[in-house]
């Protein structure tokens, strides 16, 4: 899968997390950028995030992902 | 030795003058031994003289420590696994075991603080987002550190490694900031909230005799008692770690000035919060049972309710555990978990009709009034929770309820009955330009640091506020039945 490809579903699985279809995310994307992407929020967007990719995250990674690129990153390294 | 003991301040000197005259390199290693050293000389040590309990923390910090390093080395998840797992059921298991089942074994000191210390250390090598520490001296200086034994805050390794290990040099500027935060402390712990134990006492020992009014005033000076008591403790904790350059994280944020009860949460014993946060509801969230839940219940509620009912049952199980770690029994288990659950989870159910309210009454939610609607009624709420705290039982604390709206007694803010209380009206008035002052410095604390604020102050001014607090906390606190100012000195510090 290509990083292009990562970011399009990336876009389709915060879209539905945050029920808000105007989502757009690129590698800069952080919490900062979403209103209701808080700490609680966090948790359920990387569960859903991992059913979407089949991938599990750390616990670890899940608390010191810092951007959407990280996130990507770590896709795409777990799909590789 | 309590920390507001004349002892107390005795030791402290001396071990703060020795920590600047021995080399950079041995302070660690000598703070160790202090620590080691109070905790042997605590209440609960000396009264019973079982001094066997040091082996406790000694235990609990080699167990993580062995588990970590293992850890750490093996990239085999299945020891790594077991290897936490080890560890914390020891480390969970001594807690349960000696704070909670009673069983006529003496709980050291600090024992649930050191533990959640201890266990964040592991779970961050366990998550590979932390370091691991190989020298055992170290890391039982960062779990028995003795300011953070006493009561707290809940420190994280990655936080204190270089403060701890790194040596200081003497810094005027850090130690007399300690110190004045201390001087706050005591000015919180002896002058408000010794003042607000008697009338709580009084209530609480015999609601049976009151009803009414008196009831109330007895849960808002419990509420008092217990805020100005604990943040107090920590405001004399955070003072001592100062003074040896070591700066703990902060615990309380001006809790009552929350607008509702999550916030609450986030102003009051923070690092308890985050701890439990990081380290048990987000994993418990993770778990494959609440995962799957949301997905099991979408079809039958839909997509809202189901993530909404998947997020309140862990926080129910997040809940019940803060009220168990603060005391064992089904009271605390109401008054600082379950009904906390409740009122968060019936504020978020109810926000729809709340927003509907608002819009009909037409209500400016960033008017100064509404802020303070909101202010007073966390208070209040916050209060209820604390009847069940400070009553010996459920029943008790319902029957007292029960006692406070039987009767409408206004007339006893007229007639004398406020002084009877066991505070005659000096100390009253005492009580409550106190309270007053506190309150103005809490506020006037969220524009930034009054320490350093009053740094910017000309001298006199500057020296002047501090000797009035001294003078202040000197000559009315540690409030008893004995009490005068030249007795202080003598007969009211006791160890």
């Amino acid at each position: 899968m290509s990083r292009e490809e990562v970011f399009e579903k990336l876009n389709e699985v915060f879209r539905d997390v945050f029920d808000d279809d105007s989502i757009t995310v690129n590698d800069t994307t952080t919490a900062d950028d979403i209103e209701d992407w808080d700490s609680l929020e966090h948790i359920n967007l990387m569960a859903a995030v991992e059913s979407e990719f089949g991938i599990k995250y750390s616990m670890g990674q899940v608390v010191t992902m810092k951007n959407v690129g990280e996130m990507a990153d770590i896709i795409l390294e777990k799909l590789s | 030795m309590s920390i507001t003991s004349f002892y107390f301040l005795c030791f402290f000197a001396a071990v703060l003058f020795l920590y600047y005259v021995i080399p950079k390199k041995a302070q660690w290693g000598f703070l160790l031994f202090v620590s080691l050293a109070y905790f042997m000389t605590s209440t609960e040590v000396a009264d019973s003289g079982g001094w066997y309990v040091v082996f406790y923390p000694l235990g609990a910090v080699a167990a993580v420590y062995l588990a970590a390093r293992l850890i750490d080395r093996t990239k085999e998840q299945k020891k790594r696994r077991a290897a936490l797992i080890c560890a914390v059921i020891f480390c969970v298991g001594l807690l349960c075991t000696l704070k909670f089942f009673r069983l006529g074994l003496l709980a050291p000191m600090g024992i649930s603080f050191y533990t959640l210390t201890l266990l964040g250390y592991l779970f961050d090598v366990y998550y590979e987002i932390g370091p691991v520490q190989d020298n055992y001296g170290k890391l039982l200086l960062f779990g028995c550190y003795f300011p953070t034994m006493i009561s707290g805050p809940i420190v994280k390794y990655q936080d204190m490694k270089e403060q701890m290990y790194g040596g200081h040099k003497f810094d005027y500027r850090q130690v007399t900031f300690g110190m004045q935060r201390m001087i706050w402390g005591f000015f919180k712990k002896l002058v408000i909230s010794e003042r607000m134990a008697v009338i709580a006492n009084e209530i609480f020992d015999n609601y049976g005799s009151y009803a009414g009014f008196p009831i109330w005033i007895g849960a808002v000076a419990f509420t008092f008692q217990l805020y100005t008591d604990f943040a107090g403790c920590m405001d004399i904790v955070l003072g001592i770690s100062q003074c040896f350059g070591i700066v703990l994280p902060e615990n309380f944020n001006a809790p009552f000035l929350a607008r509702n009860i999550s916030e609450y949460w986030r102003r009051w014993h923070i690092t308890l919060g985050t701890w439990l946060r990081e380290y048990l509801f987000y994993p418990l969230l993770r778990t494959r049972f609440f995962m799957e839940l949301p997905k099991k219940l979408k079809g039958r509620v839909g997509k809202k309710r189901a993530k909404q009912i998947t997020t309140f049952s862990a926080m129910f199980i997040l809940w019940f555990v803060i009220g168990y770690w603060h005391g064992g029994t089904w009271n605390f288990i109401i008054a600082s978990g379950l009904l906390h659950w409740f009122y968060i989870v019936s504020g978020e159910l109810m926000e729809p009709l709340f927003v509907k309210w608002r819009a009909i009454f037409r209500i400016n939610v960033e008017s100064k009034g509404f802020i303070l609607f909101q202010r007073l009624r966390t208070f209040v709420l916050v209060m209820f929770g604390l009847i069940f705290f400070r009553s010996a039982t459920v029943p008790d604390a319902l029957r007292m309820i029960g006692r406070g709206f039987s009767a409408f007694n206004p007339q006893i803010f007229a007639d004398g009955t406020l002084f009877s209380f066991g505070l005659d009206w000096i100390e009253l008035v005492i009580a409550l330009v106190s309270l007053v002052i506190f309150g103005w410095v809490t506020v006037e604390q969220q524009k930034g640091w009054i320490r350093e604020r009053l740094e910017k102050k000309n001298i006199v001014f500057r020296w002047a506020v501090l000797y009035a607090l001294l003078f202040y906390v000197i000559l009315l606190g540690q409030y008893g039945p004995d009490f005068s100012a030249s007795e202080f000195i003598y007969q009211n510090f006791k160890v």
